[in-house]
């Protein structure tokens, strides 16, 4: 075991050398800088996902309402199961950005970790099963408009406008794989470390 | 408020802002760049939550919290091309000039340190740091008891990485 006076040595190195890095420049205009601009990436980071669904719900619902208001019983439940998906994906990110903010350094390291799991986790489920069911309605949805959409436009459009949207899903469902190992990477990195709070 | 909020900020900064910077070296292995940036997120956060601070605990114990917490939630960034102020880099250029006075030896005990287990090099630098089992148990969330065996072991492990460090020069 280390004797006291060795550790003592250490401590009084560490010390000394603490002197040293307090004749350093300050820079605190740079922290102010640096703040500023954290404050801004904050407000995307939160808001940022928010702003981009609401935007897409606010022009579906127009394009359905002035451009293109389906009559029939089926194209109704599509676009209902559109737009319901939408909104619906919006309350879920509102869930997560509340999560997100529970997760404060003011903690104790043990809550920090407990929070930094609970919010892992349900990023991981929403990418696992929340995600893939919203696009999976959201998909039925666009299909079931497609018969009323064919009465008015013309066949190759309606094939592209359909083949555009296999490729779309295609590119959403890498996405959401990538989204799940990256949360179940994060998440095993919090259970080691939260052992080796607590061992 | 705002003046008051500012004031207090920069009381805290000048006085803590050694011992954090030491803390965030100690952890990163000695490699400033990563510090600073580690020193900068402590900042940000205590900005953010100085009007939260309810006087619990001391300054110095609160803003251990935050550095232990950011130094364990930090991601390593991708290097991206980033495009600053002139006076900015001249103020980095600076400073890096004057951080670079650090003695050999504390460069070996950063190395030391960097080769323990994240959790235990930020408890033995909080050692280091003079703070009692009960300030570093409150800091963690775990019992004294506890905290008392986890340093027991990591200055064990410390010893052994040191001695090994030695031999290997």
């Amino acid at each position: 075991m280390m004797m006291n006076s060795e550790f003592n040595k250490l401590q009084s190195g560490w010390e000394s050398n603490k002197k040293e890095i307090n004749l350093s420049n300050d820079g605190l205009d740079v922290m102010y800088l640096k703040i500023r601009e954290k404050e801004k990436e904050n407000y995307f980071f939160y808001y940022g996902t928010i702003a981009i669904l609401l935007t897409t719900l606010i022009v579906i619902s127009l394009f359905f309402y002035y451009l293109a208001p389906v009559k029939e019983t089926l194209s109704r439940i599509g676009v209902a199961l559109m737009i319901s998906g939408l909104i619906f994906r919006i309350i879920i990110e509102m869930i997560s950005i509340y999560k997100a903010k529970q997760i404060n350094n003011i903690d104790n390291i043990l809550k920090t970790t407990e929070n930094s799991f609970n919010f892992h986790a349900f990023r991981k489920k929403i990418h696992q099963i929340i995600a893939p069911t919203i696009i999976v309605l959201y998909t039925i949805g666009f299909y079931i408009i497609t018969p009323e959409f064919s009465l008015y436009i013309k066949f190759w459009n309606l094939v592209l406008m359909d083949v555009s949207y296999v490729v779309i899903a295609i590119i959403l469902f890498l996405i959401i794989r990538k989204g799940v190992h990256k949360e179940m990477q994060k998440l095993a990195d919090i259970l080691e470390l939260k052992k080796d709070i607590i061992e | 408020m705002k003046k008051n909020k500012t004031e207090l900020f920069e009381t805290i900064y000048h006085k803590h802002r050694p011992m954090i910077l030491q803390m965030c070296l100690g952890f990163v292995k000695g490699d400033k760049h990563i510090a600073n940036d580690l020193l900068q997120e402590v900042f940000i956060s205590v900005w953010k939550n100085l009007e939260r601070f309810r006087g619990a605990s001391t300054y110095k114990t609160w803003i251990y919290r935050i550095t232990v917490n950011t130094c364990l939630t930090h991601i390593k960034k991708e290097q991206k091309v980033k495009t600053y102020a002139i006076s900015e880099i001249e103020q980095q250029s600076s400073e890096d000039a004057s951080e670079k006075t650090t003695n050999p030896n504390i460069q070996r005990l950063y190395k030391a340190i960097g080769q323990l287990k994240k959790i235990d090099r930020l408890i033995i630098m909080m050692v280091l740091e003079n703070q009692d089992y009960d300030s570093i148990s409150e800091i963690m969330g775990i019992s004294p008891i506890n905290v008392r065996v986890k340093i027991h072991r990591i200055k064990k492990r410390l010893e052994t990485i040191l001695k090994s460090n030695n031999d290997d020069e």
